[in-house]
């Protein structure tokens, strides 16, 4: 089977600024060495295609997906949500086949939950590259949370790496809370 | 009396187009204008002075199902560039990567076409999902197809959606023993599938296109036995690959590409004097409604020697293999044949490659500044990538997709349809309309006008 029990995909485009959230994370989580069950994936804007119609919920038990979402919070501050809490979505094209769609006909097989950040600036459809520096601070503490949710305790060691990234900003750390 | 239909958005592609036909009394499309509506965004412009270890990554970006043609494209406009010729194992492990994503994109287009068709020999359309029998043992063939296409290109290309392994100069490491069996293993799996796989489908496509009438949103529609045929020629640059040199590939020759303003194709401002409330979701355009292709389209109209032409698996099959089928059924068939070619392509590129040889070349050069062009054969068609690096910098980097050069020729394959028929002739093509739209349009005299269109 291509995807394993734990899937881990990082969804957005890095072209927009700071909708490449879900790939900056994916790529900071490439560091960490993960359980032979736990796959991390760049999913960038093929979530839909390439992972989420194509997971089999007899082998697959968990999906993490991180995105960024329109919450109203601070940018930065990042939050869990359901599948029950995206918009309705419509099998039309291969575009509007949006994350809710597929995820919809799974989520009573497969334990999905979705981390959310609140972005801080979009450009579609101009292109930017580049996390805006709220965003950036961001990634540890989605790591942390993701790492609580599919239980690995990576003890003291996931605390170096964060101020390994965060040497010069360590103010930051841990500035953004879980909703 | 010529009627105006806007069918808007067409639906199961991807990204956002339309179609503003003019029809005749009896439905007969006169004119038909398919055109994007996804904002031109302008890459190209984002790439200048990056590094061309970048610029494919940000090309890979711009669409969410074709990144891989996209990263391989981009990595050899640079490699032609600079000028490096690539050992030949890292040449097969593109070719399995590229191969891979084609098995995974015709089987996705799969399920995409058939709730056109009908279950042979009953009034019933597919319903791709449903957990009923014929059509639950076709989905799960489908299913498979795709799990092996995403795992081989895993395993070639690093990861299966944006590849990692692919870099200026090579691959960054040949795969193992192991790996390369396993791919071996899938491939042959893969195949029996892809065989009964391309059967079904093409029984299916053939049943429905020799029908006398279909059903669309409820309203009975004559199917003529030449929808889609176009007389605007092909384009291929390689049977399954691509190329990157005018002396392996003289039918690609960039000279002979021009790329013009939609301004010139389209239809003007109109206003929709058609409306049908029974059409596929939600219907047609509002009467009255003002539609201007002209202006609404986002896509320039590439040319070749002159004319539009069409690119995709027919155009490869009627290339390199004789083929000679025409219209929307010549075309889905087309796609259908690449199925098993995919799997024997592969399994020969993994029989020749060396899992011990080098995959990176042994000198990369800076670049002087010379105009390099790759052409990779997406699942959709060619997708050429140009490229100018100076001292390991990109001067000028440009895109054009396979959707863009089919825009066009869909227009021109429209005419003497019913109206009802237009987004099944549009299907044909598998368009990636976000794809088409990232891109500068140039003029006649070569000026970059696309600042017109990004406004």
């Amino acid at each position: 089977m291509l995807y394993p029990e734990i899937v881990i995909a990082g969804c957005g485009n890095p072209l927009f600024a700071d909708d490449g959230f879900g790939p900056a994370v994916i790529e900071e989580m490439q560091n960490l060495s993960l359980p032979d069950n736990v796959m991390i994936v760049d999913a960038g804007l093929g979530g839909p295609h390439f992972i989420f119609t194509l997971l089999d919920p007899e082998v697959t038990k968990k999906l993490i997906i991180v995105d960024i979402a329109d919450f109203g919070a601070e940018p930065g501050s990042i939050t869990k949500l359901r599948v029950e809490d995206l918009p309705p979505g419509a099998y039309r094209d291969a575009h509007s086949w949006d994350l809710a769609e597929p995820l919809q006909r799974i989520k009573d097989r497969v334990d999905i939950t979705i981390i959310g950040c609140q972005p801080a600036r979009v450009t579609s459809p101009e292109f930017e590259l580049g996390l805006s520096e709220e965003l950036q601070k961001a990634i540890p503490k989605t790591i942390q949370v993701i790492l609580e949710i599919i239980g690995v305790d990576y003890g003291t060691t996931i605390k170096y790496l964060q101020e390994e990234r965060q040497r010069g900003t360590a103010k930051s750390c841990g500035s953004t809370e879980t909703r | 009396m010529s009627k105006v239909v806007e069918i808007s958005p067409t639906t199961r592609h991807e990204g956002h187009s339309k179609l503003v036909l003019k029809v005749n009394d009896a439905g007969i499309i006169e004119t038909g204008n398919w055109c994007s509506i996804t904002p031109v965004r302008g890459v190209e412009k984002l790439a200048v002075g990056k590094t061309p270890e970048q610029v494919p990554k940000i090309a890979s970006r711009v669409c969410g199902i074709c990144p891989i043609a996209h990263n391989l494209a981009a990595t050899e406009a640079m490699e032609a560039s600079i000028k490096c010729e690539i050992p030949n194992d890292a040449k097969m492990l593109r070719h399995i990567l590229q191969l891979a994503n084609r098995l995974h994109s015709i089987a996705l287009h799969n399920i995409l076409l058939l709730p056109d068709y009908y279950i042979p020999g009953t009034e019933t359309k597919i319903n791709p999902f449903t957990a009923e029998e014929p059509v639950r043992t076709v989905a799960k063939r489908i299913q498979r197809l795709r799990e092996i296409g995403q795992t081989i290109g895993q395993i070639a290309g690093g990861d299966c959606i944006h590849p990692r392994n692919t870099r200026v100069g090579g691959m960054y490491r040949n795969c193992s023993e192991q790996a390369k069996t396993k791919m071996y293993d899938l491939a042959k799996e893969g195949l029996v599938l892809a065989h009964a796989q391309s059967e079904f489908m093409i029984a299916v496509i053939r049943s429905y296109h020799k029908r006398d009438f279909v059903d669309v949103g409820g309203m009975k529609v004559p199917m003529p036995k030449d929808l889609g045929y176009h007389n605007q020629g092909y384009l291929a640059t390689h049977a399954f690959y691509g190329s990157s040199s005018l002396d392996e590939c003289p039918s690609w020759d960039i000279n002979r590409f021009k790329e013009v303003r939609p301004w010139d194709w389209y239809m003007g401002e109109m206003e929709v004097s058609l409306e049908e409330p029974r059409y596929p979701i939600g219907g047609t355009t509002k009467l009255g409604t003002k539609v201007n292709p002209q202006m609404e389209a986002c896509t320039g109209i590439p040319m070749y020697d002159g004319q539009p032409v069409e690119v995709g698996p027919r155009a490869r099959l009627v290339t390199y293999k004789n083929y000679d089928e025409k219209g929307t059924v010549g075309q889905n068939v087309a796609r259908q044949m690449e199925y098993q070619d995919c799997l024997y392509e592969m399994i020969d590129c993994l029989d020749a490659l060396k899992t011990n040889g080098k995959v990176v070349a042994d000198f990369i050069p800076d670049g002087d500044g010379s105009l390099g062009w790759a052409s990779n054969e997406a699942p959709r068609g060619t997708d050429v990538h140009i490229a100018r690096v100076k001292d390991w910098k990109v001067q000028y980097f440009s895109m054009l997709v396979p959707t863009t050069w089919n825009f066009a020729t869909c227009s021109a394959a429209l005419r003497g349809a019913p109206w009802q028929l237009a987004e099944v002739i549009m299907r044909g093509y598998d368009p990636c309309v976000s794809c088409a739209t990232h891109m500068i349009v140039l003029d006649e005299d070569n000026k970059v006008v696309a600042q017109k269109l990004i406004q």
